[in-house]
C-alpha cells in the first residue's frame, strides 16, 4: 500500500534520452500501466523505480519519502521480472522464502508465508522442485509468488505474461487482476500489449519516445484520446484514420474518392482548405448514424457475437473496418455503407493532436 | 544399440583407438615393463623380470614418502590459494573486466611465462648473495628471511606456484561470474539482497561447478609439479622439495635405478587415475 510519486525523472544512456521529464502520479491501491510501443522508455521507467538504474535527474517518491538515490536493496519493493528471474539452485520453496530469509524473518513466519502463497498460486505441489523442471506458467507464478511474499508497498512488474501463450496469458491476466483486488497493493506493470493495459489498469499511462503522452483511466483514454498517437494505441480493432481537408463546414476525404462528411464542432476553427486526420473507432461505424461512408466489402470475419467487416471506401487505397454487430447478412463483394454519428467522429491536426 | 550401430560406432572410433594407442600404449606397456624388471641403462633391452621387487623398494623408500607428503601438501595448498585469491579477485574486478576487456589480457601475463623460466627468474631475483631482493630488504630493513633456506623453501615455492597460476584461476571464475545472468542479481538486488549476502547466496552456488573444476585442475597441476620448483632449487635442501616428480626424475637419471622409478610412476598414475576416476562422480553429485 503505497503512493508513489515520480516528479521530472529524466534518464539518458549515452547520448540517448530514453526517459524524459516524466511526471507521474500512482494513487494508493491503484494499479497503474505503463504501455507503449517497444523503445518507448517503460522499461527503464520501471527499473528506475525499482533503483535498478540511477536517475539523471528528478526524484522518485513512495508515500513521501524520496527513493532516488537510495540503493535498490533498500528499497522495500517487489518486483517481477520478464524473464522470472529465477534463482535456478534453489528449490521452489526456498526461491519463494528468499526475501523474506534476507530480510531475517523468523523461520516459523517465513513457512507460513510460503505456504500461503504457495496456496493463493497453486504451487504446493512444486515447492521442492527446481525452476528448470517447471512449466513458463509455474515459473510466472513462482516469480509472483516471490514478490507476494514480501507484501511490499509497491510491485513493480515488468511485461510478466510476454513469455505465455495466448491461453494462459488470458488466464494469468485475471489470476493478477484478483491479486491486485485481494492484496489492495498498489501495482504498477509494464507491457506492450494496449489489451493488457484496457483489462487491467485502473490508470493507463501511455508513453512515447520517453515521454508520457497521456495518462487516464482506460475508458478516459478510449473515450477521449489526446493524440493521434495515443488514439491508434489504444482499443481493439485500431481506429481507422483518414486524410481530410476542411472545406466550408465539411470534410472532404480525397482518399476515398472526395467523399465529403459533415464536420463536427472543433475547438479551434479551421482555416480552408487546412490538412487533418480523422479518426473513427471500428465500434462506432455501423448501420445507423446521420453520416455516412460508402465502399465495398473486401473481408468479413463473422464472430458470432458481431462481425468485423474491411470495406475498401470508394477510390481508397485502404481499407476501413467496421465492428457491426448485426452483419450476419453481410458477405464479401457487396457495397456497404458505413454509417456513424457525427459525434463519434474523431478530429487530430497536423501535429496530431486532438481538435475534437 | 543394433549390431549395424556398433559396428558404425567402432568405425567412427577407430583411428581415435589407435592414436591413443600408438602415443600412450606403447610408453605405458614398456613402462609396465620395466617396472616388474630389474633393469639399468646397460640392460634395457633384456629387462629381468622381478615382481614385486620394485614396489616394494618404492614402499620402503622413506625419500618416496617424502616426495608423496610434499605433492600432497604443495597440491593442495597452492589449489586453495590460487582458486581463494582467483575467486576474490574475479568477483571484485568482473565489473571493471565487463568495462575494460584489456584489464585481462595484463591480469594474465604471469601464465605465459613457461615455469621453468620463472623457477629461474626467481632464482636469480631471490639469490641470498645477488639477489635484488634480500638485497634491498637488507639495505632498507638490515634482515632478509633466507628465501631458499629450509626454513622457508616451502613457503617460498608455495607463492611462487600461487603467484604465476592464481591468473587460471582467475580466468575460470571471471568466465563464470560473467555468465551469471544479469536479471538474478536485480532480482536479488529488489529482494533486499546487500553485496555480500548476494555473493553467498547466489552467486558463489551458481559459481560453485566452476570453483570443483578449478580445484581440481590446479591440485594435479600443483601435484605433478616439477620444473619451476627443479630450476629454483632442484630437489631442495634434505630434499625438502622434492616432489613425485622430482623424485621420479632423480631416481630414474640421478641414480640409474630405472624399475624403481617407474613403479613409483605406475603408482602415481594409478593414485592419478582413481582421483580422475571419482571426480566427476563428486562433481556431478554436488552439481545435481
Amino acid at each position: 500500500m503505497a503512493r508513489l510519486r515520480i516528479e521530472n525523472l529524466t534518464k539518458r544512456f549515452a547520448s540517448q534520452t530514453v526517459t524524459q521529464d516524466v511526471s507521474l502520479q500512482v494513487e494508493d491501491g491503484a494499479f497503474c500501466v505503463l504501455v507503449g510501443p517497444s523503445g518507448c522508455g517503460k522499461s527503464t521507467l520501471l527499473r528506475l523505480i525499482a533503483g535498478l538504474e540511477q536517475a539523471d535527474s528528478g526524484r522518485i517518491l513512495v508515500d513521501g519519502r524520496d527513493l532516488t538515490h537510495v540503493p535498490a536493496y533498500d528499497r522495500d519493493l517487489a518486483m517481477v521480472f520478464q524473464s522470472y528471474a529465477l534463482y535456478p539452485h534453489m528449490s521452489v520453496r526456498d526461491n519463494i522464502a528468499f526475501a523474506l530469509r534476507t530480510a531475517r524473518r523468523p523461520e516459523p513466519e517465513v513457512a507460513a508465508k510460503v505456504a500461503e502463497a504457495a496456496r493463493v498460486l497453486q504451487l504446493e505441489p512444486y515447492l521442492d522442485r527446481k525452476p528448470a523442471q517447471l512449466s513458463g506458467g509455474q515459473r510466472q507464478r513462482v516469480a509472483i509468488g516471490r514478490a507476494i511474499v514480501k507484501a511490499p508497498k509497491l510491485f513493480l512488474l515488468d511485461e510478466p505474461l510476454s513469455n505465455l501463450d495466448a491461453e494462459l496469458r488470458v488466464h494469468m491476466r485475471v489470476e493478477i487482476a484478483r491479486l491486485h483486488k485481494d492484496l489492495g497493493a498498489t501495482i504498477v506493470y509494464v507491457t506492450h500489449d494496449q489489451v493488457e493495459a484496457m483489462t487491467l489498469a485502473t490508470k493507463i499511462v501511455v508513453l512515447r519516445d520517453g515521454r508520457i503522452e497521456q495518462a487516464g483511466s482506460p475508458l478516459e483514454l478510449y473515450d477521449n484520446p489526446d493524440t493521434l498517437f495515443v488514439a491508434g494505441f489504444i482499443g481493439s480493432p485500431k481506429m481507422n484514420f483518414l486524410a481530410a481537408r476542411s472545406r466550408g463546414g465539411h470534410l472532404m476525404l480525397p482518399e476515398c474518392s472526395g467523399q465529403m462528411i459533415r464536420c463536427p464542432d472543433l475547438r479551434s476553427a479551421l482555416a480552408d482548405g487546412a490538412g487533418v486526420t480523422v479518426g473513427l473507432r471500428p465500434q462506432v461505424l455501423g448501420r445507423t448514424g446521420d453520416q455516412s461512408l460508402e465502399g465495398m466489402i473486401e473481408i468479413v470475419e463473422h464472430f458470432g457475437s458481431a462481425s468485423l467487416v474491411h470495406a475498401r471506401p470508394d477510390g481508397s487505397a485502404r481499407l476501413l473496418t467496421a465492428l457491426v454487430d448485426n452483419g450476419r447478412d453481410l458477405a464479401s463483394g457487396q457495397r456497404f455503407e458505413a454509417r456513424f454519428r457525427t459525434e463519434d467522429l474523431l478530429v487530430f491536426d497536423q501535429a496530431g493532436q486532438r481538435i475534437r | 544399440m543394433t549390431p549395424r550401430r556398433s559396428v558404425e560406432n567402432a568405425l567412427l572410433a577407430g583411428p581415435l583407438v589407435l592414436f591413443l594407442l600408438a602415443v600412450l600404449g606403447f610408453p605405458t606397456l614398456l613402462s609396465l615393463i620395466y617396472g616388474f624388471s630389474e633393469t639399468s641403462f646397460q640392460t634395457l633391452t633384456t629387462p629381468q623380470f622381478s615382481g614385486l621387487k620394485n614396489f616394494r623398494d618404492v614402499a620402503a623408500d622413506p625419500a618416496f614418502w617424502q616426495a608423496a607428503w610434499f605433492s600432497l601438501r604443495f597440491g593442495a595448498i597452492t589449489a586453495l590459494l590460487q582458486c581463494g585469491l582467483g575467486l576474490a579477485l574475479a568477483v571484485y574486478l568482473a565489473p571493471l573486466a565487463r568495462r575494460h576487456g584489456w584489464t585481462v589480457a595484463i591480469l594474465i601475463i604471469p601464465m605465459i611465462v613457461a615455469p621453468a623460466m620463472m623457477g629461474l627468474m626467481y632464482r636469480l631475483v631471490l639469490h641470498e648473495f645477488a639477489g635484488p631482493v634480500p638485497h634491498y630488504l637488507y639495505s632498507w630493513f638490515g634482515w632478509s628471511p633466507s628465501f631458499l633456506g629450509p626454513a622457508n623453501v616451502f613457503k617460498t615455492v608455495v607463492v611462487a606456484e600461487t603467484l604465476q597460476w592464481t591468473p587460471f584461476a582467475f580466468l575460470l571464475f571471471l568466465t563464470a561470474c560473467q555468465s551469471i545472468p544479469e536479471d538474478l542479481r536485480e532480482a536479488a538486488a529488489v529482494d533486499g539482497t546487500r553485496p555480500w549476502r548476494l555473493f553467498w547466496k547466489i552467486e558463489l552456488p551458481l559459481m560453485m561447478p566452476t570453483v570443483f573444476v578449478a580445484l581440481f585442475i590446479r591440485f594435479i597441476d600443483g601435484f605433478r609439479v616439477f620444473d619451476n620448483i627443479y630450476t629454483l632449487v632442484g630437489a631442495g635442501p634434505g630434499g625438502s622439495t622434492t616432489s613425485m616428480s622430482i623424485y621420479i626424475y632423480e631416481t630414474f637419471l640421478r641414480r640409474g635405478e630405472i624399475g624403481k622409478a617407474l613403479a613409483a610412476a605406475i603408482l602415481l598414475f594409478a593414485t592419478a587415475f582413481v582421483v580422475l576416476a571419482a571426480a566427476p562422480r563428486l562433481l556431478r553429485g554436488r552439481s545435481a
